[in-house]
């Protein structure tokens, strides 16, 4: 009696489980994929995206006071298959900081894989320059295979590990640090 | 067992669980140092750390569920469990408490102290210094761009792209270029020939220039090194921009660098404090909330140890208490709680060993008892006993057989009681009642009573029974039903008198009829008639009751003598029926077997019971002299567990006289002017040879009534 209780209390828990996925919390300041694309120039696709980051006061508050953020935009290309898990085939990171100079008053943003960066004397600047991703290369056209579908998926993470220390276990509790965007997915056209 | 062996010691257990403890909590203070390799890992260390605190909770409040469960049931040891361990979280929240919050307090001032007004003004105006110093620098470069761009305003027509190397050694610039309008690149000189592609403003530097004619600003040329790079429009026939950057010198650089590194580790800090309050007192209230978790769990771990031999212990009490004195406990220990135990299970020992022996002692007098007992109930002689007061304590099953009364169901009430019940008894149990209470030593006395199967003599002895100290304490009567043995005295006294008759009295009647029939005859002749006739009614009266007197005699040796000559089954119905055959003349004979026609046979004499049935319907059609009613009953019954026939002679004649019952069966007694008396004296002798039983039927308040029973087969 006792045991198919149990039982049934474990069933109840898995059906529940199984039914309703961890809701992605999507917060107020979550960024925002508006629009990205995949062009093929020469041999390589080259990546083009239009993000959309929205800064919490808090977020904004702990730039100004010299604290450095960093986002990564993550790219992510799946070969789709029937009845199985679609396969990676290509997978990139693309980090980018953005930090207050106080002696030059100045917004700095860097990309920390290619070194490429400018000063921006005002933050909407330095988020607009943030914003706009261009032509970066991602894959071979060679990598794909002719036939098959393939996913692209691009979203904005930001990188809360990389926050000062006292500000890490805040970021995963406070809402206003929720800044990372969802997957913007799309088909491609091979 | 195989698993308890594989077990690891409590103790090691513990061990273990706080090194673990330790060791997480070390790895993230360690990690709270921003330096350190483990900062990475903060996050999953306090996640760690908080599940584990979480485990250590959950497996606390199942411990506490648990034990309020044990003390809602009044389990043995709960009570102490929660003294104990109240005792100990008291003991050990008390110093973690006082502790925990000076340590917070300390922590909050600590932090508070690192940063005040004076060194943010001082880290502030540090800035603002190197800000000036650069700007100042900046200006002075603008304006040595500014002479330049109006030298070559006066010299636009001639100028060449070989003017410009002096011009920027002149100055002392890095880099110098002209651009055109449209911001094409006229001339370029740099004092590293190895770059040949100079610097090109961005456009939000040509919006500025447009607008304003002139641009200076710092521009970062690497990681660490700065230029000032400054723009100034040139006039003449086609506007012109020429661009100078400045190495800012390295000194200076480094000196801003520095400066810049400082205010902004500060203002960070600054605006990090409470944050970094937060953390710290997370670790703290962390390390403080699992040290005092794992010590209350381990308390309930250790506590159980302690407590196990004394939940033992009571259980074993318990045990004790309702009876159950085998209970042996294990010992765990070699302490104090160990020797505790250790006692108990002598003590236990001990109590079953004197218990076992009582019983023992017990059974022994309870088969002592029974033994006596089956004795007493064996006896053929009824015996009760008394208490002090007279009334009955036992009474054996001979007691029932002789009185027919249970008096096993009469015990703790008196004789008297028992007569109230029972009026056929009420005489013989009033009189050995007076004896009982007069009687102070042994006594014997013969009682008569008549019972519904007719008159029995009982012998009874008594005597009175006194403890040690002299007082009564009760009294036994033994009695015994001696109405056979009297009867047989009888017989044995009638068949000597039968004997003595004979030889003695019918002996001398032959001579005296001879004498009498020969004086007749001599004298007859002699005499004259008168005398002759007189003579001859004489000596014919005399023949006469020498006649009768023979028969009388022979009729008592008849008697005297056993009649049960041979022993065949008898059908009793047929019998009976038979004999009424015999009297089918006379009318108003009833005869009823009820349902038992076939099953009414005994063992006898065919001829006695032939006897028998005679003299008494005989005896009824005498009583009613041949007008009345008579009837026969025959049904089988149990008695005493054997089979009985029973017959019953019913009339509606005049009855018998009170008393005569008492007598109506000794020989000579009759109530008939006719007979010898002998008749029913026969009749009882012949049922008692047969081993049965006659008596007359008090009951009949109308006639006579007399109630055979014979043994059937």
């Amino acid at each position: 009696m006792r045991s198919s209780a149990k039982r049934k209390a474990a069933l109840i828990i898995l059906l529940w489980g199984w039914l309703m996925p961890v809701p992605v919390f999507a917060g107020a300041y979550a960024a925002i994929v508006k629009d990205a694309e995949l062009t093929l120039q020469d041999e390589d696709y080259l990546l083009s995206a239009e993000i959309q980051y929205r800064l919490s006061p808090k977020a904004t508050d702990a730039l100004k006071n010299g604290v450095p953020l960093f986002w990564a935009v993550n790219i992510r290309i799946q070969r789709q298959r029937d009845f199985w898990w679609d396969e990676t085939i290509v997978e990139k990171n693309l980090r980018f900081k953005i930090q207050y100079q106080a002696l030059l008053n100045v917004y700095r943003v860097r990309n920390e894989d290619s070194g490429e960066g400018g000063n921006f004397s005002s933050l909407a600047s330095a988020m607009d320059a943030l914003s706009s991703i261009r032509y970066v290369p991602v894959l071979n056209k060679s990598t794909l295979a002719d036939g098959e579908r393939y996913t692209a998926g691009l979203r904005v993470l930001f990188e809360r590990e990389l926050l000062p220390l006292p500000l890490r276990p805040l970021a995963y509790l406070n809402p206003q640090w929720y800044l990372s965007s969802g997957w913007y997915l799309w088909n491609m056209k091979n | 067992m195989e698993y308890e062996k594989l077990k690891p010691p409590v103790s090691v257990s513990i061990l273990v669980l706080f090194a673990l403890i330790l060791f997480s909590l070390q790895l993230m203070s360690t990690a709270t140092q921003e330096s350190s390799e483990l900062s990475a890992m903060y996050s999953w260390l306090l996640l760690i750390n908080a599940l584990g605190s979480v485990v250590l909770f959950v497996l606390v409040v199942a411990n506490i569920a648990a034990l309020t469960r044990r003390l809602k049931k009044r389990e043995a040891g709960s009570r102490l469990t929660t003294r104990m361990l109240s005792l100990f979280v008291l003991q050990a929240l008390a110093p973690a408490a006082i502790v925990f919050y000076f340590s917070m307090q300390f922590l909050h001032q600590g932090i508070d102290s690192w940063f005040n007004v004076e060194i943010d003004r001082a880290m502030e105006d540090a800035l603002e210094l190197s800000q000036a110093s650069l700007d100042q620098r900046m200006h002075w470069h603008l304006m040595q761009t500014q002479q330049l761009a109006e030298k070559l305003q006066l010299s636009a027509e001639g100028f060449s792209a070989h003017e410009i190397e002096n011009f920027r050694a002149q100055l002392g610039a890095a880099e110098m270029t002209l651009f055109s309008r449209q911001g094409r690149i006229i001339a370029s000189s740099s004092v590293n020939p190895a770059d040949i592609l100079p610097s090109i403003p961005d456009e939000q530097i040509w919006l500025q220039l447009r607008q304003s004619g002139d641009y200076i600003a710092l521009a970062p040329v690497s990681e660490n090194e700065l230029m000032i790079r400054s723009i100034v429009t040139v006039k003449g026939l086609d506007t012109w921009y020429i661009q100078t950057l400045f190495p800012v010198p390295m000194r200076i650089a480094d000196l801003a660098d520095s400066v810049e590194f400082a205010f902004v580790r500060y203002q960070e800090m600054n605006f990090l404090r409470d944050s970094l309050k937060l953390t710290f007192s997370l670790a703290l209230s962390l390390v403080l909330l699992m040290s005092l978790l794992a010590a209350i769990w381990v308390a309930f771990i250790s506590i159980r140890h302690i407590v196990a031999p004394v939940k033992e212990l009571v259980k074993g009490t318990q045990a004790v208490a309702s009876g159950h004195y085998e209970q042996q406990l294990p010992v765990t220990a070699q302490d104090d709680l160990g020797f505790l135990v250790e006692s108990f299970n002598i003590m236990t020992q001990r109590i079953s060993g004197a218990r076992d022996e009582i019983r023992q002692a017990g059974v022994e007098v309870e088969n002592q008892r029974a033994y006596l007992e089956t004795i007493l109930a064996n006896l053929t002689a009824g015996v009760i006993s008394f208490d002090s007061d007279y009334k009955i304590r036992t009474a054996n099953q001979a007691a029932f057989r002789i009185f027919h009364v249970h008096v096993n169901q009469f015990i703790g009430q008196s004789l008297l009681s028992l007569a109230q019940d029972h009026a056929e008894l009420a005489e013989p149990l009033k009189s050995i009642q007076r004896l009982l209470e007069q009687a102070d030593d042994i006594w014997q006395q013969r009682i008569a009573f008549l019972s519904l199967n007719g008159r029995h003599e009982l012998l009874c002895r008594g005597t009175p029974m006194y403890s040690h100290e002299g007082m009564r304490v009760g009294a036994v009567v033994v009695f015994d039903d001696v109405t056979d043995l009297i009867q047989a005295q009888k017989n044995a006294a009638w068949g000597e008198v039968a004997r003595r008759l004979a030889h003695e009295i019918k002996n001398p009647l032959t001579p005296i009829q001879l004498s009498a029939e020969r004086l007749q005859l001599k004298l007859s002749a002699k005499l004259e008639d008168a005398d002759a006739d007189m003579l001859q009614r004489s000596t014919r009266t005399i023949v006469q009751q020498v006649e009768a007197m023979k028969e009388m005699v022979d009729d008592f040796s008849e008697y005297a003598k056993t009649s049960k000559k041979q022993a065949v089954n008898i059908d009793l119905y047929a019998l009976v029926q038979e004999v009424l055959g015999l009297y089918a003349l006379k009318s108003g004979i009833v005869i009823q077997a009820g349902q038992d026609k076939k099953r009414l046979s005994i063992n006898g004499d065919p001829i006695s019971i032939r006897q028998v049935l005679h003299n008494l319907l005989k005896n009824a059609l005498e009583a009613t002299e041949g007008h009345g009613h008579i009837e026969v009953d025959m049904q089988r019954m149990q008695k005493n567990n054997s089979d009985f026939i029973e017959i019953g002679f019913f009339d509606d004649g005049p009855g018998i006289k009170e008393e005569q019952i008492e007598q109506i069966f000794e020989p000579y007694v009759t109530t008939k002017a006719k007979g010898t008396g002998l008749g029913l004296a026969i009749v009882k002798k012949i049922i008692e040879e047969h081993g049965g039983a006659i008596w007359v039927d008090t009951r009949r308040r109308h006639g006579a009534g007399f109630i055979i029973h014979l043994p059937a087969i």
